[in-house]
C-alpha cells in the first residue's frame, strides 16, 4: 500500500473501497514510528486514531453516510484547540493545558470524518520561523535533517513532507505556513484574512494571523479550503464566501492573466539558486499564456519592521493571560504576593516569547508609540494601498516564498535581525490581508525552493487556479527520508 | 538605543523577571532594526482601522455548557479562582 498519495486520491480510494482507512492509518502510524526519532514533527499522537479509522471502514461497509475526508489522517499544529486534547503551543507554560472545546476548523473537519493523527511542533506560541524556539526541541527538515524545516508551522510541513499524514493545518502570522512549506517542499496556503475562522486558534497577533492548510498538491489545498472556510458566528472577523467551491474549475489555467513580479522581493540578499528558480517559474507562467511584468511595492522594505512591531504589540497583550491562574504551570498560590507569583509563572515562557513580550510592552508605550507602533500601522496602511493599486493592473503577484535556501539548525538562532529578514517576502500578504500560496518548485543542493503567488482579497479561487497551473509544470524528486 | 533601565521598567510592568542578561543586547538589536521605520516617509499617512459593525455580532445569550470549567483550573474554591494576595 502506498501512503505517498494526495488527499484527493486517498478519499477517492477509500470511497471506492480500494483502500481501507484502517490499513492506511496503520501504515501512517508505522511511518511516524519510523521517522519521528529523526524528524520530531509531533508533540503528541492520537491514541484512538486506529480505532477511529476502523469505525470509518465499518460505516462504509454498512453504507452509512460518511464525511468527505473518509478518515483521512491530518496533523494539527499544536496551537489549534481539539477538545480534551493537550494544546501546548510548544510552550512549557501550557504543558498541561487540555482544551475544553474544539476550534471551528476542528469542528468542521470532525463533521467530515477527518482523523487527527496528532498535534505537531511549532515555535513556542508560533513566534519564530525555524521551530528552533519550540520548548520541546526543534523539528528537522526531511530533505536534510541538519537543516531547519522552517516555521513556525514546521511540524505541519515536516509531517506532510515525510508522509506522516496526508494534510495538516498550520497558522500563518507572517509566513508561518508558507515558509515551512517552501523549506519542506509542500504546498502552503495563507487565505484571505477572514476566510477561515480563527476561533480556537490560540492568539498571537489576531489582526493578521490565519489558519491555513499544508498539503501535497494545490488540489488538496482547494479541497481543504472547501471544508474549513466560511463565516463563523464565533469569529466576527470571518467573511462570507457564499459557499465557494475552490476545487471546481481549478484547471482553468492562467492564459491572459497579468502577473506582477515584485522587484523588492528578488533584490539584495537573494540566493542565486532562488533567483534562478523564480526566473524559471516566471518563464513557465509566460509559457502558459500569462503576461509577467516587473513592478514595485516600495513599502516592502519596511514591512518586516512594521510586522514585528505590530505582532509584538498584539503578542504582549495576548500573552498577558498566562498568569498561572487561568492557564499555566501548576504551583501553589500560598506564600506568594500577586506580582511575584505571576513573575514566577512567566519564567516558564521561553526566551523568544519573553523577548517579544518585552518588545510588545515597549513599542506601543507612552513616549515610544509614535516612533514604533503608530509608524508601523502607517506603513501597513501605505503597503495595503500600494498592493490594492497593484491589483488594479495585475491579477496576481509573484516572488520566491523565501529569498534564501533552508539553513542549518543553529545557524541563525543568535542573530534576531538575520532571522527577521527571512520573513521579507511573506509578511506583505499578512499585513495587507491578501491570500498567498507557496508552491514547491525546485530543489537546489538537495534543498527545496518554493514560489509564492499572491492574489487580491477574496480572489482565492483565482490564486489556486494559477498555483495549480504552475504546479503542473513541475516534477520534483521524492523526499529522501 | 534603549537603556537597560527602560527594558527593566517595561519588564516590571509586564510582570516578567529578567534572568538572561543577553536579553538587553537582543532587544536593543531588534529595536535598532525597527529604526528603519523612521525612513519610511509615512508621517503624513493616516491610520485606518478596520471597522466591524456591532450589528453583526452574534446574539449575546447564555449557552449552557455541560462541564464545570472551573474544575479544570488547578486552584479554585467553590466558584472562585484562588489567587495570591494582592496587598
Amino acid at each position: 500500500m502506498d501512503i505517498k498519495i494526495s488527499a484527493l486520491q486517498f478519499t477517492r480510494e477509500v470511497k471506492s473501497g480500494n483502500l481501507s482507512a484502517e490499513e492506511f492509518m496503520a501504515k501512517t502510524l508505522e511511518q511516524i514510528q519510523k521517522v519521528e526519532e529523526k524528524l520530531h514533527a509531533f508533540l503528541s499522537l492520537n491514541d484512538n486514531a486506529l480505532k477511529q479509522a476502523k469505525e470509518i471502514d465499518k460505516k462504509i461497509k454498512l453504507g452509512q453516510k460518511i464525511g468527505k475526508c473518509f478518515g483521512m489522517p491530518i496533523s494539527i499544529k499544536d496551537n489549534i484547540c481539539i477538545k480534551d486534547t493537550k494544546t501546548t503551543c510548544a510552550s512549557k507554560m501550557l504543558e498541561n493545558f487540555v482544551a475544553p472545546y474544539d476550534a471551528t476548523v476542528i469542528t468542521k473537519l470532525k463533521q467530515q470524518d477527518a482523523i487527527f493523527v496528532g498535534k505537531v511542533n511549532l515555535d513556542e506560541f508560533a513566534m519564530g520561523l525555524t521551530t528552533e524556539f519550540s520548548a520541546y526541541g526543534p523539528s528537522r527538515n526531511p530533505w536534510n535533517t541538519d537543516y531547519v524545516p522552517g516555521g513556525s508551522s514546521g511540524g505541519s510541513a515536516v509531517s506532510v513532507s515525510a508522509f506522516e499524514c496526508v494534510a495538516s493545518l498550520g497558522s500563518d502570522t507572517g509566513g508561518s505556513v508558507r515558509n515551512p512549506a517552501s523549506f519542506c517542499s509542500t504546498v502552503g496556503y495563507k487565505p484571505t484574512y477572514g476566510l477561515i475562522s480563527r476561533y480556537g486558534l490560540i492568539s498571537y497577533a489576531n489582526s493578521i494571523e490565519q489558519i491555513g492548510p499544508l498539503t501535497r498538491t494545490v488540489e488538496d489545498t482547494a479541497f481543504m479550503l472547501n471544508l474549513i472556510s466560511g463565516i463563523d458566528s464565533n469569529d466576527d472577523t470571518t467573511v462570507d464566501n457564499h459557499g465557494e467551491d475552490y476545487l471546481k474549475n481549478i484547471d482553468s489555467g492562467i492564459e491572459g492573466k497579468k502577473i506582477g513580479i515584485i522587484k523588492e522581493m528578488i533584490g539584495d540578499g537573494i540566493d542565486p539558486a532562488v533567483l534562478s528558480a523564480t526566473k524559471d517559474a516566471i518563464s513557465k507562467l509566460e509559457g502558459l499564456g500569462a503576461k509577467c511584468e516587473e513592478m514595485s511595492l516600495d513599502m516592502v522594505k519596511y514591512s518586516v519592521a512594521a510586522y514585528y512591531t505590530i505582532t509584538a504589540t498584539e503578542a504582549g497583550s495576548n500573552l498577558a493571560r498566562y498568569d498561572n491562574l487561568r492557564y499555566g504551570y501548576d504551583f501553589s498560590v500560598e506564600g506568594y504576593e500577586f506580582n511575584s507569583y505571576i513573575e514566577k509563572a512567566r519564567k516558564k515562557l521561553g526566551p523568544e516569547v519573553t523577548r517579544r513580550m518585552i518588545l510588545g510592552g515597549f513599542v506601543p508605550s507612552a513616549g515610544h508609540a509614535g516612533k514604533y507602533f503608530l509608524k508601523a500601522l502607517k506603513v501597513k496602511n501605505k503597503l495595503t494601498r500600494q498592493i490594492n493599486d497593484a491589483f488594479k493592473k495585475f491579477d496576481l503577484l509573484i516572488a520566491p516564498t523565501v529569498p534564501i535556501l533552508p539553513f542549518k539548525i543553529g545557524e541563525k538562532i543568535d542573530d534576531p535581525v538575520a532571522l527577521f529578514l527571512v520573513d521579507i517576502n511573506t509578511v506583505t500578504a499578512n499585513l495587507t490581508g491578501k491570500p498567498a500560496i507557496s508552491i514547491p518548485f525546485a530543489i537546489s543542493h538537495g534543498l527545496p525552493i518554493g514560489i509564492q503567488l499572491i492574489a487580491n482579497s477574496m480572489d482565492d479561487k483565482l490564486l489556486l487556479q494559477a498555483a495549480h497551473a504552475l504546479e503542473k509544470t513541475v516534477k520534483l524528486p521524492e523526499v529522501p527520508i | 538605543m534603549v537603556t537597560q533601565k527602560e527594558i527593566q521598567h517595561v519588564a516590571k510592568l509586564m510582570k516578567i523577571e529578567l534572568i538572561d542578561p543577553s536579553i538587553y543586547e537582543r532587544v536593543d538589536k531588534m529595536l535598532g532594526y525597527f529604526d528603519i521605520l523612521d525612513s519610511a516617509g509615512v508621517e503624513s499617512e493616516e491610520i485606518i482601522f478596520r471597522e466591524i459593525p456591532i450589528t453583526n455580532l452574534r446574539e449575546d445569550k447564555y449557552i449552557p455548557y455541560n462541564e464545570k470549567l472551573i474544575e479544570k483550573l488547578n486552584h479554585y474554591k467553590g466558584t472562585y479562582v484562588r489567587a495570591p494576595k494582592m496587598v
